[in-house]
């Protein structure tokens, strides 16, 4: 195949799985000098896999990688160096104990003559390595005490400092409040100025538009809009990244009575350390009634797992009230929560939800130990039933109770997660991410069975970054940014054509559009 | 320094209140070290005696020589158990080769070091390469190790040995036995090469973030292999100065003395998660767990008292070190 010589990156046809799940099926792009590309898309959608396979640090499994027209080594960082590739991970890639300057000049280091560091020199070439960028940073301090926007900056100029042409950035701005993206902003354009191209990844609108010439945005693994800035529109935009058809995926959801009592009132609960710059203002207040899904919508890091983890009490809150059923439950106290009548299904099923190497009927046990032993000692019968029978309303699919959950489909890991609070009556249901890992079979699965308990007359709060999730499984939603609710929306809203785009606007913090009335 | 390239914001905390709260925690060690010299002086008269002093120098000198090779090893956030039992096979080596060519003295150094550095070769093989986790590596090292003592003695020690054996650790040159004489060129030659060299600042950056590490370029594998074979190497020296010592290769020796190098390194201010700590503090960690054996001693304080000292001292550092850490973040 003959290599055009204006791409100094360019990608062809990309194919990659994990696990057997296809995350990229086929994917081609080019990267020319001096220009910046934003690679859009919603979670899941593949940018970051992308980013780390043209990056040499995962290796596709069909397609290839040229650099300046030579082939990419798969796998290997090392070879991206030599051609002057360069990633800034998501997360950093920093050396917390180290110096700034240590932490630019390792890989590299400056020595004297008799073959010692210079560090006074790799000191001074720091400085005016970062004053080029306009941005004032002790190098002598150390990278941990900086703010992660400064320490993404250092990263940055680490790379390109390498003589890195082409800088791949994976979520530049995912972690660094408002102020910072000024800074990241200027050193990225004075990259380009100086000629390297710039690949980023991102799910927001308004930096795609402050900083791409170029915008690619990937859905499902796969290429769906490829085009200069000037040509497209905001909207193009959006609608390629959410354009999806609303599967066949949920149950029909019953209608909650009116007269139905609230069973989870929230009143101005302030999470600890959410809301952007005034965290101490920013205050939740939300009510579910009895039958009700809750669904919570918003951008990675908008605060959708702390605020349930505030309401369950496994995360610090300094203000606020909270009632199950008309009963106030201590804060910052999972077990006042459980005793309660609270549940909480998180989002790492790995870390924080099942422990992997012990069985279904331990899992099972876990929430409610109390309640099966009696002085201590586990009462083998009456667990084993009431496991049992909490595990077949899920129709969880295992070899028996005695199977390690390690060795359980993702889906079926799931059931375990959720099934196991049901051995006990539970009024409040909160589930993070009910369907992250989890195949599209057992997916459906999973939501009838979160719409048959809330029929049955649990309150239900489902924070979801999966939008399909959120409009088809919710009797009403709430958008949060940076910790506050932005908006809300009724079922009618969620059944509304320009829905999707709309929520995405709330979260994104973008103003709505002109022609829109009444919002 | 020159003091212009230095930002004005770091210049206006100088002298401040919480620079010197500062600055006390973090000569922490340094002070207590003081307080404790101070006591032992005021306590006993023979503590400060030049005798005294050779005495906690020359025990302190084969723990010197693994507290250095550990350190390495834990700032890349590994750990090396199989030093003590390293220790006893050269011990064994150096004597049967002593045994055999009396009158060779570099000959038995040489096999002593030989050893260690393939001891640690094979567990820097096995963390670097075949990625075992180094706590298991070292810990199958630390068991065969100390089998394999025993089989080179035969199940027995080795005794008889010749005299020139003994010069080993009993010289002395410039007034200073030449097992402290390495301790001292030990101490000064990893300082400055973990200080002031790119082999150093290596070892810090895979330990405080490999990835990151190796993203810049650095041969990860590389670098961690080369501090086990140093710690091996330096295992397998202090096991002939030990051996050299008693004139004899007894194949309990070194027994538990990965344990002791340990502490010091932590007690020094290093990391088990890697990436920070410094040679500095490690001596100054050994010294003063050989100062306060040595001062406990003169005071007649029982063997086991001394344990339960030395155990609170190992938790007492860390929890000052987290504490302040904590407190400054």
């Amino acid at each position: 195949m003959v290599v055009d010589g204006s791409a100094v990156l360019e990608c062809r046809d990309l194919r990659k799985s994990f696990g057997g799940v296809p995350v990229l099926k086929g994917v081609s792009l080019r990267l020319e000098l001096g220009t910046v590309t934003a690679l859009a898309g919603e979670n899941g959608a593949g940018k970051s896999t992308m980013m780390k396979i043209a990056a040499g640090q995962y290796r596709a499994d069909d397609g290839a990688v040229f650099v300046r027209g030579e082939e990419l080594a798969a796998g290997s960082i090392r070879d991206s160096h030599r051609l002057g590739v360069a990633i800034v991970p998501q997360e950093l890639a920093s050396i917390a104990h180290m110096t700034v300057y240590e932490n630019l000049f390792v890989g590299r280091e400056l020595t004297t003559k008799l073959g010692t560091l210079d560090r006074r020199g790799m000191s001074r070439e720091a400085s005016s390595m970062l004053e080029v960028f306009g941005v004032a940073i002790d190098p002598d301090a150390r990278m941990g005490t900086l703010p992660v926007g400064l320490q993404q900056i250092v990263e940055i100029v680490k790379n390109s400092s390498r003589g890195a042409k082409v800088v791949l950035l994976d979520e530049p701005s995912s972690a660094i409040s408002e102020r910072e993206v000024e800074g990241l902003y200027r050193v990225v354009r004075q990259l380009r100025d100086s000629g390297v191209a710039i690949m980023f990844t991102t799910h927001k609108m308004a930096e795609i538009r402050d900083l791409a010439d170029r915008v690619v945005v990937l859905r499902d693994g796969v290429l769906v809009l490829d085009e200069a800035m000037t040509a497209v529109s905001d909207d193009d935009i959006v609608t390629a990244m959410i354009g999806r058809e609303l599967e066949d995926l949920f149950p029909a959801l019953h209608t909650v009575p009116r007269e139905s009592d609230v069973v989870l009132d929230v009143a101005g609960l302030n999470v600890a350390g959410q809301g952007g710059p005034d965290t101490a203002e920013t205050t939740i207040d939300l009510q579910v009634r009895r039958g009700e899904i809750l669904g919570l919508a918003g951008l990675v890091g908008a605060g959708r797992t702390e605020l349930l983890e505030g309401i369950f009490g496994v995360r610090a809150t300094t203000a606020g009230r909270i009632r199950v059923a008309g009963r106030e439950v201590k804060r910052k106290d999972p077990a006042a929560a459980i005793t309660a009548g609270m549940a909480l299904v998180p989002e790492d099923r790995k870390h924080a939800g099942a422990v992997m190497g012990l069985s279904v009927l331990d899992n099972g046990t876990l929430p409610r130990v109390a309640r099966f032993s009696v002085a201590g000692w586990l009462k083998g019968r009456a667990r084993s039933q009431a496991v049992g029978e909490a595990m077949a309303s899920v129709r969880l699919r295992s070899r028996g109770l005695g199977q390690d959950v390690g060795t359980l489909s993702g889906g079926n890991q799931q059931k375990v997660v959720l099934a196991r609070w049901l051995t006990d009556h539970v009024e409040v249901l909160l589930l993070d991410e009910p369907t992250r890992g989890v195949d599209v079979g057992a997916r459906s699965e999973i939501y009838r069975i979160i719409a048959d308990l809330a029929a049955a007359g649990m309150a239900v709060v489902m924070a979801s970054s999966d939008m399909t999730e959120v409009l088809g499984l919710s009797h009403r939603a709430l958008v949060l940014r940076e910790g506050a609710v932005v908006g809300e929306l009724t079922r009618g809203d969620l059944d509304a054509v320009d829905v999707q785009e709309r929520i995405f606007r709330l979260a994104s913090g973008l103003s709505p559009r002109t022609d829109e009335k009444d919002f | 320094m020159s003091s212009t390239a230095t930002p004005a914001p770091v210049q206006r905390r100088r002298l401040s209140r919480e620079w010197i709260v500062a600055q006390l925690i973090r000569r922490a060690m340094l002070i207590v070290m003081l307080l404790v010299i101070a006591f032992f002086s005021y306590r006993s008269l023979r503590f400060s005696s030049p005798e005294n002093l050779q005495n906690i120098l020359i025990a302190a000198a084969p723990f010197a020589l693994i507290a250095l090779g550990q350190t390495l090893v834990i700032l890349t956030g590994g750990i090396d158990l199989s030093v003590g039992s390293v220790i006893a096979v050269a011990a064994m080596t150096s004597a049967a080769v002593a045994k055999a060519n009396p009158g060779q003295v570099w000959l038995t150094v040489a096999s002593a070091m030989a050893v260690g550095l393939l001891a640690g070769t094979v567990n820097g093989i096995l963390v670097s390469r075949v990625d075992v986790p180094p706590f298991i590596a070292t810990l199958g090292m630390l068991t065969a190790g100390s089998g394999i003592a025993y089989v080179i003695g035969g199940g027995a020690p080795i005794n008889g040995l010749p005299a020139e054996f003994g010069t080993i650790a009993n010289t002395k040159v410039l007034g200073l036995q030449i097992p402290v004489i390495v301790m001292i060129v030990g101490i000064v030659v990893l300082g400055v090469v973990m200080r002031r060299t790119s082999y150093g600042m290596r070892v810090y950056a895979v330990g405080g973030n490999r990835v990151a590490a190796e993203i810049a370029g650095v041969n990860a594998r590389r670098t961690l292999f080369s501090v086990y074979a140093i710690s091996g190497l330096l295992a397998g020296l202090s096991g002939v100065m030990l051996a050299s010592r008693v004139i004899s290769g007894p194949p309990n020796l070194g027994q538990g003395y990965e344990l002791d190098a340990i502490a010091a390194v932590v007690i020094g201010g290093a990391s088990l998660m890697g990436g920070r700590g410094t040679v500095w503090g490690t001596a100054l960690g050994l010294l003063l767990i050989q100062t306060l054996n040595n001062g406990l001693d003169l005071l007649l304080v029982p063997a086991y008292w001394q344990d339960v000292i030395k155990g609170v001292l190992i938790v007492a550092a860390v929890a000052v070190d987290v504490w302040s850490t904590k407190r400054r973040a």
